[in-house]
């Protein structure tokens, strides 16, 4: 049997812990608004998070199409001159068989860098590449805005409500800094 | 009807008779031929096979080495294309350089793949990469057989579920095509 002093030993034990428990989650919350500030950046574990979260929304197959469909759409809402950038493969109409093989071929330049931004030299390098591959076509920067406001518009539509904005926007801004190389 | 009977054939008739019947039988061997040829099963037992190694948020890393292994294994079986990739450093192969070229390819490879159930969009891009080796000088088209090869051994040992059959029978016509405005 235990003694009373035994008895509110093993209580007090487990207020302290009690309190233990309730002091860490205060500094988790603080450490948690703290870090919110931060979140602008594209940091290493915000990076894994938006990897993931593109995994799912990249889909396969068919899907993946429907939803390189629906960001070019958002994206000439924006900005119908970028029409223009797309004659050669058949913008016109967009679900010919070289619009949809070239947003393929874009979104998947994309998913080289999304999921190589946990490497930081092989994401530089992939980055220049890019950056030459752009150089010469003179894209205005509010064209790399369209695309983003276009992305960050589509992913939610593909991931329901398990996705980070600040996350996206963060890291996003930093691989169109990498491509528009300014 | 008015019990008319279908005129028998006339002796003279039978060998043309036959010879139909022989011309469709070779037909019907085609038409089978082809449609075992990357069929639409083939076609989805590969994306789905395929799909194992994208699923972990660290498959890139898989993916690199993966791809990596596979330029030096082509290059190794043929030394004439590793000239062609000394501007990605195929020398140093730990070389970031040589690390985002292999995640190309495989990317390629990709996006390829994800195609396969739109004949039309495929057929795109297929040409499309075509265009883009034509224009690499000494890129030859033993290379792609070579590297078809080395990919189908290398796949039968990173997937567990690996149809050798289906990969074959889709990737050797699309290869075929990637390689098919080449001069040698």
């Amino acid at each position: 049997p235990l003694r009373l002093t035994e008895v509110v030993a093993l209580r007090l034990k487990s207020v302290l812990k009690m309190k233990t428990l309730l002091v860490l989650f205060a500094i988790a919350c603080v450490g948690g608004v703290l870090a919110d500030h931060h979140e602008h950046e594209c940091d290493a574990l915000t990076r894994l998070k938006v990897k993931s979260q593109w995994v799912r929304a990249y889909a396969t197959g068919h899907e993946r199409e429907d939803f390189a469909k629906a960001v070019w759409r958002a994206i000439f809402a924006q900005a119908p001159d970028a029409k223009t950038l797309f004659k050669r493969v058949k913008v016109e109409n967009p679900d010919s068989p070289e619009f949809i093989a070239h947003i393929l071929r874009v979104m998947a330049g994309l998913d080289i860098v999304i999921s190589i931004l946990d490497q930081e030299d092989t994401l530089k390098e992939e980055l220049s590449h890019l950056h030459e591959q752009h150089e010469g076509r003179h894209i205005p920067d509010n064209y790399f805005d369209a695309f983003k406001v276009a992305l960050l518009h589509v992913l939610p539509a593909q991931l329901g409500r398990c996705w980070d904005r600040d996350a996206w926007d963060s890291c996003f801004d930093l691989i169109a800094h990498g491509i528009k190389g300014h | 009807l008015s019990g008319a009977k279908a005129p028998t054939p006339s002796a003279v008739n039978r060998p043309k008779m036959f010879r139909v019947a022989v011309l469709l039988g070779l037909i019907a061997v085609c038409v089978a031929e082809v449609e075992h040829c990357c069929s639409a099963e083939d076609r989805r037992l590969i994306q789905k096979q395929w799909k194992v190694l994208w699923r972990d948020t660290s498959s890139s890393k898989l993916k690199i080495l993966f791809g990596r292994r596979i330029l030096l294994k082509v290059t190794e079986l043929k030394p004439d294309a590793k000239a062609l990739f000394s501007r990605v450093k195929i020398d140093n192969p730990e070389a970031p350089e040589f690390a985002a070229h292999s995640m190309r390819i495989m990317n390629a490879l990709d996006m390829v793949i994800n195609l396969l159930t739109d004949d039309d969009a495929l057929d795109e891009a297929v040409d499309h990469l075509a265009d883009q080796h034509a224009v690499r000088a000494g890129v030859k088209k033993e290379f792609f057989t070579a590297f078809g090869e080395v990919l189908f051994k290398g796949l039968s040992r990173v997937l567990d579920d690996f149809d050798g059959i289906a990969w074959k029978s889709c990737f050797r016509g699309i290869l075929g095509k990637i390689a098919g405005k080449l001069q040698a």
